[in-house]
Formats: C-alpha cells, sequence, structure tokens
C-alpha cells in the first residue's frame, strides 16, 4: 500500500463547484427534447373497490396526449418487479390497497396540464373495510390479499443458549411494550425519474433519482422484456435518498414503459405531497420485550416477539424487520435470547428501508429495556451498561445470530469516555440546581453496533486518459455522500496522482458492467476497496510499457508514489504522463484497469450517544442542550465527510425521535402530509453536535473502512427517550413510544408520568 | 398569457406567462436556471427562495406575472465571473452540503442575512436559517460555513461581490 497521503485529510469535495453556483443536473432539471410529462391519479381510499373509471373528460383536454388505466393494457396489470411475495399491478386493478396507490396515469405537455386533467378523472370507489393496525391485522378476520392466506408475510426467528426459559435463572424480569411511530424519510428532493428511448438501437436511457443504478436496470429490463444491455441508466445528482430511492416502484415501470411505447421522451418528478403518499415509510413496529437480569444488573437473556406494521405490500419492508431482529443485540453480552419478528400487512403505503434500517429499532429495544432494568434495581443506568458491555477480551464477539461477529474495539473505554466528557456528577450538580429555576434537565445514554456491508460486492472500473490523468467508474451511486472526493482519495494514493487527475464517475450503467449500489453504508468498505484493487491492477497493466520506456524486464519495475524505475534504481524512473505518451505514439488501448471487491464480511463501528435534554417545567417545552458522540469510523478516508454523515445522520435522528411521524386515522387516511404537520427539524432546533472520534480499523477488509452513514441514527430513539424519563425521575415518567412530540410528553406528563 | 418584463441576474427577458405560471417555473422552464430548486411547494422548505430586490422571496408561493418588472437574483447570478461569492465558497470549503439540493436556497438566504447582520452569532444565523430545510447536514456546517463568510466579507470590506 502506498504511503498515505490523501487519505484521512479533510479536503473540501470536488463535486461541490458546480453545485453551490446552481449548476447541479438534479433529474427534475432534464429537459429532454418535447418531453411528455407524467402526472399519476392516486388512491384516495385506504382500501375499496374501483367501481369504475371514467376519463373521457381529461382524455379530451387539449394538451393531453394519454390517460391509462389498469383495464386499457396487460401492461398496466402486470404486478412490480422486484417485490416478492406479493406485489400490486403498476396501475390499480379493480382494487386499491392504500391512500396513495397510483390508479390512473396522465400525459400532457406539462405538469399544470396534467394536473388539470387529473381534477378531471372520475373514479368512482366503494370503500371497504381497511386494516390500519398491527393488532387488527392479527386478528385475521380481514385478509388484505387472501391468497396469501395471513396477513403475517415473513417470520423471522432467532435462538440462543435456553432462550424464554432462560428467564428462570433472573433474578429480576422487567416486561414493556415498546412502539415505535412510523416516519418517512423526506429527501429534500422528491423522487424522479426520466426516459428516452432512441428505436434505431433499441436503446432506452433512464434518468433516475436512484440510489442503484444497476438494480433498476434490471428491473426495468425485466419489466419491459429487453435486455439489461438495452437499457442504460444514469443516476444525476440526486438530492438525498436515504434507503427510500433504493425500491422498486410504480412510477419507474409507468416512465419507462412510456418512453418505449410512445418513443417520446417521458419524465414524471413527484411533488411532496407524494412523497408524502407514495414513496415507502419505515420504523413502525410494537415490540413485546422482556429482559431477565442479574441482582448486579448481568443480562441473563432477552425475550421480544415483534410487529411491523408493513403497510400493504412488502416494499423492502421484510428486510427492515430481519435486520431489526439482527440488531436487538446492541453492544451488549446476552448469553440466552428468543427473538420472533413478524411482518405484517396493513391498509397503508408500504414499508422499505431508511437511514437505519431496523438498526434503530434494535437498538431502541434493548437501551429501552436495560434503562428500565436499572430502575428496578435501582442501579445506575450508565453502570448496567458498563456490566455488559462486549469486552475487549470477548473479541472476536459471536453474537449468536449468524454471521455477526463483533471485531474490534473496546466499548467499555469508549463508553467510559462518554461518562467523563458528560461529567456525571458536575451534570447531576446542574441538575438539580436547573430544578429550582423550573427547568428540568434530563440525561440520556446509548451504545450501539453500526452493522455495514456484509454482502454482495462492488466494483472500479479506471480508464488512464491520453493526457495521463484517470477516470474511476463505479456501480455505487452517490445521494450527497461525496464518492468523487472520497473515491479519488483512495485511488491518489494508489496511483500516486493528485485528486485533479482523477475523475469519479457513478451512476451510470454503461461506466461499468456490474455493481449494487448506495446503501446500508458500504460504499467506502466496497467501492473503496474496489477502488484501491482496481489502482493495482492498473500499476500491472502499466509495467510492461514502463519496462519498455526503461530498457528492463518488467518483472525488475516497481512502483511507488506515481513512478516506475528498476529496482534499486529510482533515480531514473517515468509516470503516468510518460506512459499515456508512449501509449499514443504506439497506438495502443489506453490502460485500464477493472476490479471488483467481494465480501460478507460485515464491519462493526461501534460508540456511544449522550443528550441533555431541557424542559421548562410549565410549559414543557424541550430544547437539546448538549449532544456528545464517541464514535468509531474505523480507518477515515476524509474526516470532514465522516463528520458531515454522523451530524447530519443524527440531526435526522432527533426528528424521529421528537417530532415527525406519520399519523393516519382510523380509515388508513394520512392526516402527515405536507412540512406542516410532519415537521423535520430545522436549524434553531437542531443542537450542536460534539463528536470525538475513537478509530479502530476494521479487520475484515483491507483498508480497514466501516459505515459511517448511519452511526448518528441508531440510537435517536432510546436516548431522548431516556434523557426525557431522566428529567422527570422524580415522576417516574415512563415513554415506551417514540417519538414524544410535544403533545405525547404533554399527555404523559399530565397522566402523572406512567404510560404514553 | 400575459406579456411581462422580468431582470434575472443583471439580463432583462421579455416573456409572456400564463397567469397561473409560478416564478419558480418561469425561471426553471422558461430560462432554464435550474439552480432554483423545489422542495416542497407550500412554501416551507426554503429550496426555491430568490432574492427579489435584494429580498429573500418563495419563488414557489409567487405568481410569475407579480414579479413584472422585478429585479431577481438567482443562484446562477451569484458568482461573477467564475469568482465564488464568499458565501459560495464558504460553503465549499465547510462542506455545508451535501446533496446539494437545498443549498442554493441557503446560500442565498444567508448572503440576505450578512448584509442585514455581517456579524451574526450562531444564534441569530440559525434563526435567519429557520426557513430553509435540509435534510442532509445537520446545519452545523452550514452555520460555520455562514460565520466563516462573515469573517471573510468583514476582511475584504467594499471588494466583495453585494449579491444584488
Ligand atoms: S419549494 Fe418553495 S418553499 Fe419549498
Ligand atoms: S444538502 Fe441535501 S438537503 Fe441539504
Amino acid at each position: 500500500m502506498a504511503a498515505s497521503s490523501w487519505i484521512g485529510r479533510p479536503v473540501p469535495r470536488i463535486e461541490d463547484r458546480p453545485l453551490i453556483q446552481g449548476l447541479g443536473r438534479y433529474v427534475s432539471d432534464i429537459q429532454l427534447p418535447n418531453q411528455w410529462t407524467l402526472v399519476l391519479v392516486r388512491s384516495p381510499h385506504a382500501h375499496a373497490r374501483i367501481r369504475a373509471v371514467d376519463v373521457t373528460e381529461a382524455q379530451r383536454l387539449p394538451g393531453v396526449f394519454y390517460v391509462a388505466t389498469a383495464t386499457d393494457d396487460e401492461v398496466f396489470r402486470r404486478p412490480l418487479p422486484g417485490m416478492s411475495p406479493i406485489a400490486p399491478p403498476v396501475l390499480a386493478y379493480e382494487r386499491v390497497y392504500y391512500v396513495g396507490q397510483p390508479v390512473v396515469a396522465i400525459l400532457a405537455e406539462n405538469r399544470y396540464v396534467a394536473e388539470d386533467a387529473a381534477d378531471l378523472v372520475k373514479v368512482q370507489y366503494e370503500p371497504l373495510p381497511s386494516v390500519t393496525n398491527v393488532e387488527h391485522a392479527l386478528k385475521g378476520d380481514l385478509l388484505l390479499h387472501p391468497e396469501l392466506g395471513s396477513n403475517i408475510v415473513d417470520h423471522v426467528s432467532y435462538r440462543r443458549g435456553a432462550g424464554h426459559e432462560a428467564l428462570n435463572q433472573a433474578d429480576v424480569v422487567v416486561q414493556v411494550t415498546l412502539r415505535m411511530g412510523r416516519v418517512s424519510a423526506q429527501p429534500m428532493e422528491p423522487r424522479g425519474i426520466a426516459a428516452i428511448y432512441h428505436p434505431a438501437d433499441d436503446l432506452l436511457t433512464v434518468y433516475h433519482a436512484t440510489q442503484s443504478v444497476h438494480r433498476a436496470q434490471e428491473r426495468i429490463a425485466e419489466f419491459l422484456g429487453m435486455p439489461t444491455s438495452q437499457v442504460r441508466v444514469i443516476a444525476p445528482d440526486v438530492g438525498g435518498g436515504f434507503g427510500v430511492k433504493n425500491g422498486t416502484y410504480p412510477e419507474e415501470a409507468l416512465v419507462t414503459y412510456f418512453a418505449r411505447h410512445w418513443g417520446h421522451p417521458v419524465k414524471w418528478t413527484g411533488d411532496r405531497f407524494e412523497e408524502f403518499l407514495g414513496t415507502y415509510q419505515e420504523r413502525e413496529q410494537t415490540h413485546h420485550a422482556t429482559l431477565g437480569v442479574k441482582k448486579d444488573g448481568t443480562i441473563v437473556a432477552l425475550v421480544d416477539t415483534y410487529y411491523q406494521d408493513n403497510g400493504a405490500f412488502p416494499g423492502g419492508g421484510i428486510m427492515v424487520s430481519r435486520n431489526t431482529a439482527r440488531n436487538l443485540m446492541g453492544p451488549y453480552r446476552i448469553p440466552h435470547f428468543a427473538i420472533d419478528g413478524y411482518t405484517v400487512l396493513t391498509n397503508k403505503v408500504p414499508q422499505a428501508p431508511y437511514r437505519g434500517a431496523g438498526r434503530p429499532q434494535g437498538h431502541y429495544v434493548i437501551e429501552r429495556l436495560l434503562d428500565r432494568a436499572a430502575d428496578t434495581l435501582g442501579l445506575d443506568r450508565a453502570e448496567i451498561r458498563l456490566r455488559n458491555l462486549v469486552r475487549p477480551e470477548d473479541l472476536p464477539y459471536d453474537t449468536g445470530i449468524p454471521d455477526l461477529v463483533y471485531d474490534s474495539g473496546n466499548y467499555p473505554e469508549v463508553f467510559r469516555d462518554l461518562l467523563d466528557l458528560v461529567d456525571l456528577p458536575a451534570f447531576r450538580r446542574e441538575q438539580a440546581e436547573a430544578r429550582q429555576r423550573g427547568v428540568r434537565l434530563g440525561l440520556g445514554l446509548a451504545a450501539y453496533v453500526e452493522i455495514s456491508a456484509g454482502f454482495g460486492f462492488e466494483g472500479a472500473r479506471l480508464v488512464l486518459s491520453d493526457n495521463g490523468t484517470v477516470t474511476l467508474y463505479t456501480g455505487a451511486t452517490n445521494q450527497g455522500q461525496g464518492h468523487r472526493t472520497s473515491l479519488a482519495q483512495i485511488l491518489a494514493d494508489t496511483l500516486g496522482l493528485g485528486l485533479e487527475d482523477i475523475t469519479v464517475v457513478e451512476g451510470d450503467t454503461a461506466g461499468i458492467p456490474r455493481g449494487i449500489g448506495t446503501f446500508g453504508s458500504r460504499t467506502m468498505i466496497m467501492a473503496g476497496n474496489a477502488t484501491h484493487m482496481a489502482g493495482e491492477r492498473l500499476i500491472e497493466a502499466a509495467k510492461p510499457w514502463a519496462a519498455e520506456l526503461l530498457e528492463a524486464h518488467r518483472d525488475d519495475i516497481v512502483f511507488d508514489a506515481g513512478h516506475f524505475f528498476v529496482k534499486g534504481v529510482p533515480s531514473r524512473s517515468v509516470n503516468w504522463r510518460d506512459l499515456t505518451e508512449r501509449l499514443k505514439a504506439a497506438g495502443s488501448a489506453p490502460l485500464t484497469g477493472e476490479e471488483y471487491f467481494s465480501s460478507n464480511v460485515a464491519t462493526y463501528g461501534f460508540g456511544a450517544h449522550a443528550v441533555i435534554v431541557e424542559i421548562d417545567e410549565a410549559t414543557l417545552q424541550l430544547r437539546i442542550q448538549r449532544y456528545l458522540i464517541v464514535h468509531d469510523s474505523g480507518t477515515v478516508v476524509n474526516p470532514l465527510l465522516t463528520n458531515g454523515q454522523v451530524i447530519g445522520g443524527t440531526i435526522q435522528g432527533l426528528g424521529s425521535a421528537l417530532w415527525e411521524e406519520m399519523q393516519f386515522n382510523e380509515d388508513g387516511q394520512p392526516l402527515t402530509t405536507s412540512f406542516l404537520d410532519y415537521l423535520l427539524p430545522a436549524a434553531v432546533e437542531s443542537p450542536e453536535i460534539e463528536i470525538h472520534h475513537r478509530d479502530y480499523r476494521a479487520p475484515g477488509n483491507p483498508f480497514g473502512f466501516k459505515g459511517v452513514g448511519e452511526a448518528g441514527i441508531i440510537p435517536s430513539q432510546a436516548v431522548i427517550l431516556a434523557a426525557v424519563e431522566d428529567a422527570y425521575r422524580d415522576i417516574q415518567l415512563r415513554l415506551d413510544y417514540a417519538p414524544v412530540t410535544p403533545k405525547r410528553l404533554f399527555a404523559t406528563v399530565a397522566e402523572g408520568g406512567n404510560r404514553a | 398569457m400575459i406579456p411581462m418584463t422580468l431582470t434575472v441576474n443583471g439580463q432583462s427577458y421579455q416573456l409572456t406567462v400564463e397567469p397561473r405560471w409560478l416564478l419558480a417555473d418561469v425561471l426553471r422552464e422558461q430560462l432554464h436556471l435550474t439552480g432554483t430548486h423545489l422542495g416542497c411547494e407550500h412554501g416551507v422548505c426554503g429550496a426555491c427562495t430568490v432574492l427579489w430586490d435584494g429580498r429573500p422571496v418563495r419563488s414557489c408561493l409567487t405568481l410569475a406575472v407579480t414579479a413584472d418588472g422585478a429585479n431577481i437574483l438567482t443562484i446562477e447570478g451569484l458568482a461573477a465571473e467564475g469568482i465564488l461569492h464568499p458565501v459560495q465558497e464558504a460553503f465549499w470549503q465547510e462542506h455545508a452540503l451535501q446533496c446539494g439540493f437545498c443549498t442554493p436556497g441557503f446560500i442565498l438566504t444567508a448572503v440576505h442575512l450578512l448584509q442585514e447582520n455581517p456579524e451574526p452569532t450562531r444564534e441569530e444565523i440559525r434563526e435567519a436559517l429557520a426557513g430553509n430545510l435540509c435534510r442532509c447536514t445537520g446545519y452545523q456546517h452550514i452555520v460555520n460555513a455562514v460565520q466563516r463568510a462573515a469573517a471573510a466579507l468583514s476582511d475584504n470590506h467594499g471588494h466583495a461581490p453585494s449579491g444584488q
């Protein structure tokens, strides 16, 4: 490995110059020649039979080209690709299953006209009884999809040791039902997609706000019955993804189908309302959890049975439910457990991974249980954690869940560092003082493991250009993470080039034949290592040419920091520019290097959060006074970017702990469908985040990278609920529902604190 | 269709627009200035912010025809001849953007803030940016950037582009 000079440096991003000048290119900015705009008429009912659809008036409106319903053509009744075991048709046929499900598609000259036409569409619905919560769904009196025979679409189960039986060995058993509300990712750029078909080559080019161009390519090819080679998917600038721009959606099928069928460019850009109605959501689960502990706080057994309110179709929700199980252990030693997770269908928009994707859910449960157990035992909440954290001598620590073996770091030391930074005794004094002023202070603590990657591959393809610069193509995509800079930093070290000599092209299936994409904090681990490997390959490919220039044998050529020379004679060397000159003169094809890094070894970043909340006794107004993170990022490529990920994730997490919740009425009607009702954290309520790094290389991949995209959001609900409870220790406030919104906090305190 | 005159980034345009078209759509689709982004179209996120005679307005809530004769600055007009405005430069240096979708709105709002209040505290900056949403950064680096820009602007007082 070359001496590190770029890796580890807080370099400002290469991608920023166009973005800060308004020169970015997002899907909504793309104007294809004579493009048609797609607008959808969506279901206003959570569950209904479609009696009739009348589109005559809409069809007649000047500027409208085509209005499609499911009865028009078999293609609209085809199931969405990439969703099993049950997928909705592209346009609702006979029945609608959730508010927001697309029913009619309209193509018009622009959005103004298309939306006029949407107003003219008349759909007659016969509302049906709907299932809007897990409790109802489990009764089984109303099956959403009778062909499945049940509303339960998945069951995940893990046992370790004596499982449930082990509770008998505990001195104290705490039992609690913990709930999490539904949240919505809400990237600032809504989803969007545009496509243009070139009949001469039977080639479809798709501009897609997606986190995975290759998966999108496969789905589109499958749906349209085209070879993948004829579908090119490009992710231009993407305005945030957070998981929800990664799945299969009806709009993808519709836009690509129409573009090919009509031979006319078609574009759909969702608006914010659609982002609330039609984009997949997350987090909604109910856990019936039990923790058995010894008198000294040592964990004996964890028993948890939980239900995920998944909405009307699987979406990607099954993965979320399964990943929840894998996160229930947190960073703790749990010798016995029995876990059963059920994914349950209801009449809501589906769940699919949103930043965290099961990690926050699992940690929420174990962290809340530890707080409950400590309170019951009269033990300090910090102390119970120290007694159960995985110790360095336990590593590698097999969690008891298949393929999850914690491998690095020092969990108790990092947790103690956090406690020192908080200065617990000082805080307790301040807490007592503040109380005299009518201000309640509360401290929340939570620890976590951030499990990242652990499956699949990612690739990098390098091309040495004529002027001695290198272009890197990768299937990983970017929704703001800054890979064009961080991957360039890795490659700059490998090849001994400057950042200005490297161009990173992400998110274009024409750039590299295979790829998986960016999600689950995997890109640095997978594409980062692949980039270095591809660099090594490029160096090998260059050696014969260097040998020729140096009039030596290729086996005698060594490469160091951008220079090729004969072993032992570094004074006479050639560089990349010399090589390209030689290649040009020889009329040779450009040198390339392509490598794929595959690994089934996950990475295990870890850390701990502390938050101090300040609550006005009279108004219950809550403010975050301090937020501290001690965090392991593994090998850090660019500290600016790493901190950006951690801070951004933390603030998002505060949203889902304090303000954000998708609310539905008893008929399944969503009530929070604008930024006025669904409150994202803004600048004033967002605290400053103090990050302290304790970075341990990951032993499981060559560079020691770990995921960092989710560290911020994992403990959010756990740590905030803990802090609010601590502020009300005198009335033994118990919070079993996240988020603790102002309204919920008020109601709970008003009731004397015993339930949320 | 209504004829109107609009000055955008110093250039005057004679336009004919439908009365119901939003200023944001006219900028984006008729003038192809797509740096003005639409994040919510209901006045909350601030991504569509432009400066109208120097003051921030939400172009998603503004009917284009009401801007007849107005002088509009969009994000594309902020850098003078390839030289970044100090606020842009500071956003870059401080890593104040990730996906960049919210960024034009934040930058223009910050430009206005620094004209009104050249030395804002962190609290004042947060207050001034309260009408803009960012889902990626958690705001901290944005606040850092505005502070940095304030320092830069006061250092080369009188030389900096005014953002007008
Ligand atoms: S798009 Fe105008 S405020 Fe959100
Ligand atoms: S940088 Fe993505 S929304 Fe602000």
